[in-house]
Parts: C-alpha cells; structure tokens; sequence
C-alpha cells in the first residue's frame, strides 16, 4: 500500500507520535502489513527531487497513490495564495489539492490537518484551515461533499498530537482493505466512541464529587481545572500513551485535542459554569438531574477519597 | 566576465521546510540564503491568551523537543511571578527533559544523518555494504534498535508526564504529578537495558571507561581498540568521505545551560540570571576564548525576513513579529537572525559541551577545528552522559519522594511583569521572553536553536551560521545535495520551530560579474 505523507503547516507531532506507537509499531506496519511510504518527510532517504517526481508521477496517473496522508493545518494566507507554506515555489495547499484528487483515501494524521488545530487558533496569522472542515464548520481546503476515489470523505484521525496506535492501526486496516465506519464528523468510530474520561483513574473522585481547585493533587479536574475528558472522544484511557499513562491520570487536564474547535479562545485551565456546575456537561447529561446525583454523591464520599488518600 | 548560477536546493530528514539558495560561480557557493519556507505565526495566535495557556501551546510549537519549549515558558512564568519551585519538580523537569533529548539524539543521529552514508553516490566507498546494514532506512540493525529504543525512553516522559509528545505536566511551581517509588523503579527499569544497549553497540565499552576518554590521543585509541563500536565506524566513514574537513562556521558558539539547578535556581538572588547544571556560556573559536553568557546582548534583526523590518537589532523582549511577505523584493525567508553581541553564533550539543567543560571535545577541537563529523559524535556521545545524569537524576527523585512537588501560587502573586526562560534544547540554546498585561499575554517572542544555526544575514549583511558554513563548497550534483545535506543534518536542523530545506533549482539566472 503506497503512502505518501506530506507536511503542511506541522510541528511534526504527528511524525514524533507515530514514532512512538506500539501495537503495531511503525516497522510493523511496513513489515508485516505492506505498508510503503512513497514518501516521508522525517524518514525518507531519497533527496526532495524524489517527492517531486513522485507527486507529477502520481498527478500523471503513472503511479498509484493509495493513501495522503497530511500532517499539520493548511495554510491559506496571504490572500489564500498559500504563499506562507510553500514546496520550490507552489503552495503546498495547491499540491495536496492535486494529490488528494489521485488518492484512494485522504487521511488527515491529527487535528491540525484535519479542523485546523492549533494554528487556527486566535487571530490564525497564517488563515489555517483544515482538509474538509474549517474548525467545526463542514467544508476546508475540500468541499464539504467532496469524496476520494474510493468513495470516502476525508478520514480525520484527530489528536494534537494524533494517538500513534490510532494512526498505525488505521494504516494497517486500510492495508488489509477493513470497512471503515466513520462517525458524524468522519472519525472512525472504532477510536472515536470512547471519552477521555473512560478508564481515567480520578474516575473514583469524579464519582463522588471531589473536585480539585489548583494543580497537582489527586482529585478529578472536570468541575474547576478545565478538564474535558467527560466530553471529549479519545482512546487516551483505553489506550495508554507511550504504553504507559495518559495526561488526565497524571494529572494534566484534558483540553479536548480531538475535538474541532481545539483550542478554543477559552482559558485552559479552568472550568467555566454555571452556578456551582459546569457548563459543559457530561456528553448526553441532563442538568437537573446531574445537579441532584452530584449533592448526593458528595454526601456519599467515603473518607478515604473526600481526604484524597487514594492515588490516581 | 564569469558566470554566476543561482539553484535552489531543499532538504527533507530536517524537521520542516527548509530550501536553501545558492550562488554558484566557477563550481563553487560564493552566496548562500537559508530560506525558511513555511510560516504559521506561532507567537501572535499566543497574544491575548491567559498567561499559563502558553504552557500548553508552546509545547506545540515543536513536536520534538516540547518538553523544552514548555520548560523554557515556565521558567519565564516563575521569574516574573517570583514563584518558588521545590527542588523535586526540578528533578522530575529535567529527568524529562533528559529522555527527550536522548531520544533526540539517537533519532536524530541514526534515522536522520546516518542514513546518509547509505546514498547512492557512495556506492563505491568501501563502506557501503557496512552502512547499509547498519544504517539503511528500516533495515539496517542501528536503525530498527534505535526505533524500539527511542520508543521506550519517551516512556519516562509518559510515567512522570502523562504522555509524549505534547503533555503539559509543568506548571509554574511545580509539575502536576506526584513521583513516588514505583515510577523511579519502572523508569530505571526502562534505563537500564537501554545503557546496556549503548555501551555495547554504540561506545564499544562501559560508559564508565567512555568518560575518561579525555583527549584527542585516547579517543584515536578507542576507536582503534574498538572497531565494531557504530561510535568508530561512524569516524571512519566520516572522514573517508571528509566530513571532518567541512561544515565550520560561526566563529562564535552559545549555550543556555542545560538542566536547571534544583538546588540553586530560584534562590539565586539575582533573578536576571537561571543557573543549571551544566553552564551557559560563550566560546570563541578564533580567540580560543571562553566568555560569560549575558541574555542583554541578543537582539534579532529582520532585515532579510519576510516581517516588517524594524531597524537595527532588537532584543526579544522588545521583539516584532509582523508578517509582511514580498516575494519581489530581496527578503528570502520567515526566520528571523539572532545575534549575539552583534556576532554570528553556533549552538548545539558540540557548543554545549564545550562550553560545559567537556575535556574531549575541547582536545578535538583544539586539534581539528570545528566539522560535521565533531558536531554530529558531540550529538552521539552526549547520549553517554546523558544516561548517566537520568540515573542521578532518579537517585535524586528517590531521595526526596514525599516532598512537595508543587508549591502553589496564591493568585495575587500572579502579577504582570516581563520575564524570560532560558534552556539547552536536544538542538541547542533556547530561550523565551514573555510580558504579561492584565493577566494575558501581551508580548512573546521565542529564540530556537535552529533560528541561530539557520540564521539570514543580519541588517549589516552578515550571513548566518549555515550560510557562512558552505560557502567556498564545491557543488556536488544539486538534485542530490549530499554534502550541503551532511552540514544541516549535523545541526539537527528543526525548522518547524523555526520556520524545513533542501534538494534544487527553480531558476537559473545568469548575472554578469566583472572580476577585479
């Protein structure tokens, strides 16, 4: 399965996280389920001559593209020239335009790629856009019903950074020719059915309404510390980072990174509400009756946890 | 009456985008002009924000080496707030700070520059067969080691950090989670088959035995009393193909410090000043000069970049960052160039070390000048002490489980003010300069390593580092850049946090020169 993986506008994060992924590691997929990159940007030997006479072999229809994969936001500024992100003098937004017209599956390796990520934050010096959506709104450097030679919207595989198991096993199902079920903004649903909040080991203090109110103890940080692993979709719990831990269990909050509006213009670190309750509540909870179920579980905290002797 | 061709080359196995124009005449570069080429305006989406969300989005200004870019805007956060930080976050900071410069290190070192020794135009030096099974893109055994090896070090930074990369476990007064013996036992465990690892593939002997290699003669011994070892091998092949006579540059080389001193760092009265372990400094090649490091005397000059040109030099803290890009006129680049003391200066591991007292590299150096080949065994060998300081490090975590890991700022303390971190990157000396206004931020401007090594020329035309180091090179085949890619590779070059380069051409023009 050939794989072409380009650079728009990245922190190679994506590249750094793949890197690191386990189950299946990346020379697995290269060894074991045929995975070839025509072209990678931190790993490809070749000299750059070679991406380009890839890319106008692929554009000739001379060679077959079976994956784009694009790490980091599109850069569209100034005057959507895509002049601030350039490839020997042509906007990189144009190459993947050309590309992503030749690919069986376009797969947007990160939440960059995918909404616009983090440089679309803010004022969004650089007009960063994502592949097929612009933050949440439908529609990117595609269009909204634009679909790649296999009949697929682009597969977003957001992240920031994109889980590296998530990015390695999608590899390797498309190699295998899976099905993949997409959800409602073109995640696969097998990654993207899960919240952060699933498996995080401050679930015992959430239960019981022990809510921390600075950093670095042991209580959960949805109610004051801007957490937002009841609302956010990931396998972060599910499946651990590096093999080892995830940021919620060690006590980073969860900023919501697969979200689309990631970041949003809110501070990150606290928790906006309503009353005593956060705005944003638990994906699918109605107010009134979490209101009720959290002045009980208060009053139901054993010591151990309302004293926080237990460890996250 | 000669002829002066202009090719534009690009570089990839260098985080980003980097092309590189040169001025050819008579075979060889006579002018260079080091083109950052994608530009996402990092400092301004940061304007406006809450002060500690910069922690979390520096870290995603770079995906390798986030844990400095975050370190280094936490360090600034405590200095204008005053915050206290116990000496266990310190600890805990540098232990992952360490791991991602290992980890660094050896990615960079065997899945970006020795793949080099596997190019085609080598095909007849006698190594070929060798460097292909160590050292060729995932088949040679270096290169699949490195891999799994560089994997399982980053699992350090999730055990005491949550995840690699982009984890935000600092804060300013601490890191968020609580080390306790379990995690020092399981990254020990981690550490130990890794120094094994080392010491028999890569030095050829323990790391003890390494450490008192100290001069140019005892190294000349190891090598040949080690053949097998990748740290010969990689010698010899360097200089068959002369890697140790090409690549010096700036006459000048700058290091931060590296790793914060637990004990010493905030309690230095003198808050202008961060203290580390391994000091900062300044070392003059050409004086043979080591001199102390002063922050005042950095000041950036945007004379050759696509923003709008303020004058002279500024000092970040007073830094400018608005783009204005113009393709027409003779501004060739998004990074800004960095100057110390008005000087054009180096960083990186080499400098680093040489500045912190490494007697070997200093012997090296004395006796064969600044090359690729130095600068890319002081990147491999720092790996040796590197590992060496992380099992300290945990010993230093082990003694002080049960102390507090974060102290907690009240939040009148949290005033504005102006500040600045300062920090050595697995790519050299970084710093950060933040102000802060009702709480948000109104200022910042970050200095990577890369934006001193890929440097433009500066308002008096100076050119910068890599700029300086290829000029008089003759042009081997510019589809196939290889020696001007050995140069940038030895800087591990990063430009996503600075601006990526090189492979060829767009425009042949031709300019009449008149020769004296």
């Amino acid at each position: 399965m050939n794989v072409l993986w380009l650079q728009t506008g990245a922190c190679s994060g994506d590249t750094m996280s793949i890197l690191c992924a386990d189950s299946p590691s990346l020379e697995e997929i290269v060894d074991f389920y045929g995975v070839h990159f025509l072209w990678q940007p931190s790993l490809s030997m070749e000299p750059v001559s070679h991406l380009l006479s890839t890319i106008e072999a692929i554009c000739a229809g001379e060679m077959t593209l079976d994956v784009l994969a694009i790490e980091g936001s599109i850069i569209t500024a100034p005057n959507n020239t895509g002049m601030f992100d350039t490839l020997r003098g042509e906007a990189k937004m144009n190459i993947v335009q050309r590309l992503a017209e030749h690919a069986k599956f376009v797969v947007a390796m990160g939440t960059c790629a995918a909404f616009g990520g983090v440089h679309a934050s803010g004022s969004n010096p650089a007009d960063c856009i994502g592949l097929q959506y612009d933050k949440q709104n439908p529609g990117g450097l595609l269009p909204h019903d634009w679909r790649s030679s296999s009949g697929f919207p682009v597969v977003n595989l957001a992240g920031c950074p994109c889980h590296p198991n998530v990015m390695t096993k999608v590899l390797a199902q498309l190699a295998r020719g899976t099905a993949i079920e997409l959800d409602e903004i073109n995640r696969p649903k097998d990654f993207f059915s899960t919240l952060v909040h699933q498996g995080c080991t401050r679930n015992e203090y959430h239960e019981y309404d022990v809510e921390d109110t600075v950093p670095g103890d042991r209580g959960c940080m949805y109610f004051n510390l801007g957490c937002k692993g009841p609302n956010t979709e990931a396998v972060c719990n599910q499946e651990l980072w590096n093999g080892r831990n995830s940021k919620t269990r060690a006590g980073v909050p969860c900023f919501g990174c697969t979200s689309p509006d990631f970041p949003t213009s809110k501070p990150m670190f606290t928790t906006e509400k309503l009353g005593n309750i956060p705005m944003e509540l638990p994906s699918g909870v109605e107010r009134a009756k979490y209101m009720a179920y959290k002045s009980l579980a208060k009053r139901a905290a054993p010591v151990r946890v309302s004293t926080r002797q237990m460890k996250p | 009456m000669s002829e002066r061709k202009t090719v534009d080359i690009d570089l990839n196995r260098v985080e980003g985008d980097l092309e590189f124009q040169l001025d050819i005449e008579e075979g060889v570069i006579v002018d260079a002009r080091c083109k950052g080429i994608m530009y996402r305006g990092f400092e301004q989406l940061m304007l406006g924000r809450d002060a500690e969300d910069c922690v979390v989005l520096t870290s995603r200004v770079c995906g390798i080496c986030g844990t400095a870019h975050m370190y280094t805007s936490v360090l600034a956060l405590e200095q204008i707030w005053h915050a206290e930080v116990p000496a266990l976050a310190t600890y805990v900071r540098n232990l992952c700070l360490a791991a991602e410069n290992a980890q660094s290190d050896l990615r960079h070192s065997f899945l970006m520059f020795t793949p080099d020794f596997c190019n085609e135009s080598y095909a007849d030096q006698s190594f070929f067969e060798q460097a292909n099974a160590l050292f060729a893109p995932f088949k040679g055994s270096i290169y699949r080691q490195v891999l799994q090896y560089s994997r399982r070090l980053l699992e350090i930074v999730a055990i005491f950090g949550g995840q690699w990369p982009h984890s935000t476990y600092m804060v300013p007064g601490g890191v968020v989670s609580e080390p306790d013996h379990r995690k020092v036992i399981d990254s020990e465990s981690i550490l130990f088959p890794i120094r094994s690892w080392f010491e028999k593939t890569i030095l050829g002997g323990s790391i003890d035995e390494w450490l008192s290699v100290k001069d140019s003669a005892s190294f000349a011994s190891w090598v040949a009393d080690h053949p097998d070892s990748v740290v010969s091998q990689f010698t010899q092949m360097s200089r068959q193909v002369g890697l140790d006579k090409i690549g010096a540059g700036a006459e000048l080389m700058l290091s931060f410090g590296a790793y914060c001193d637990s004990e010493n760092w905030l309690n230095a009265g003198d808050r202008s000043v961060q203290s580390h372990w391994v000091k900062s400094g300044v070392y003059d090649l050409a004086a043979k000069e080591h001199l102390e490091f002063d922050q005042s005397l950095i000041e950036e000059h945007v004379r050759y970049s696509w923003f709008k040109d303020y004058g002279d030099g500024l000092h970040p803290s007073k830094g400018q960052t608005v783009p204005d890009y113009d393709k027409d006129s003779d501004r060739y680049t998004w990074a800004k160039a960095p100057r110390y003391n008005n000087r054009v200066a180096q960083t990186g591991p080499l400098a680093e070390q040489v500045i912190g007292g490494n007697a070997l590299l200093q012997s090296l150096l004395d006796d064969f000048g600044d090359s690729v080949w130095l600068r890319q065994l002081a990147r491999i060998i720092r790996v040796a002490s590197t590992l060496q300081q992380m099992f300290s490090m945990l010993d230093g975590i082990a003694a002080r489980i049960g102390q507090p890991h974060i102290l907690h700022l009240p939040p009148e303390q949290k005033v504005d003010g102006s500040g600045f971190g300062l920090i050595q990157a697995a790519r050299g000396a970084l710093g950060h300069w933040i102000t802060i206004d009702k709480g948000k931020i109104e200022s910042f401007q970050i200095i990577t390593p890369t934006a001193w090594n890929a440097s433009p020329k500066d308002s008096s035309g100076d050119p910068g580092h890599w700029e300086k180091s290829v000029l008089g090179l003759p042009v081997d085949d510019p589809d196939n850049p290889l020696q001007i890619g050995h140069i940038v590779r030895s800087h591990d070059a990063c430009l996503v946090c600075t601006v990526h380069m090189v492979d060829k051409r767009l425009k042949t023009k031709r300019v009449q020169t008149f020769g004296l």
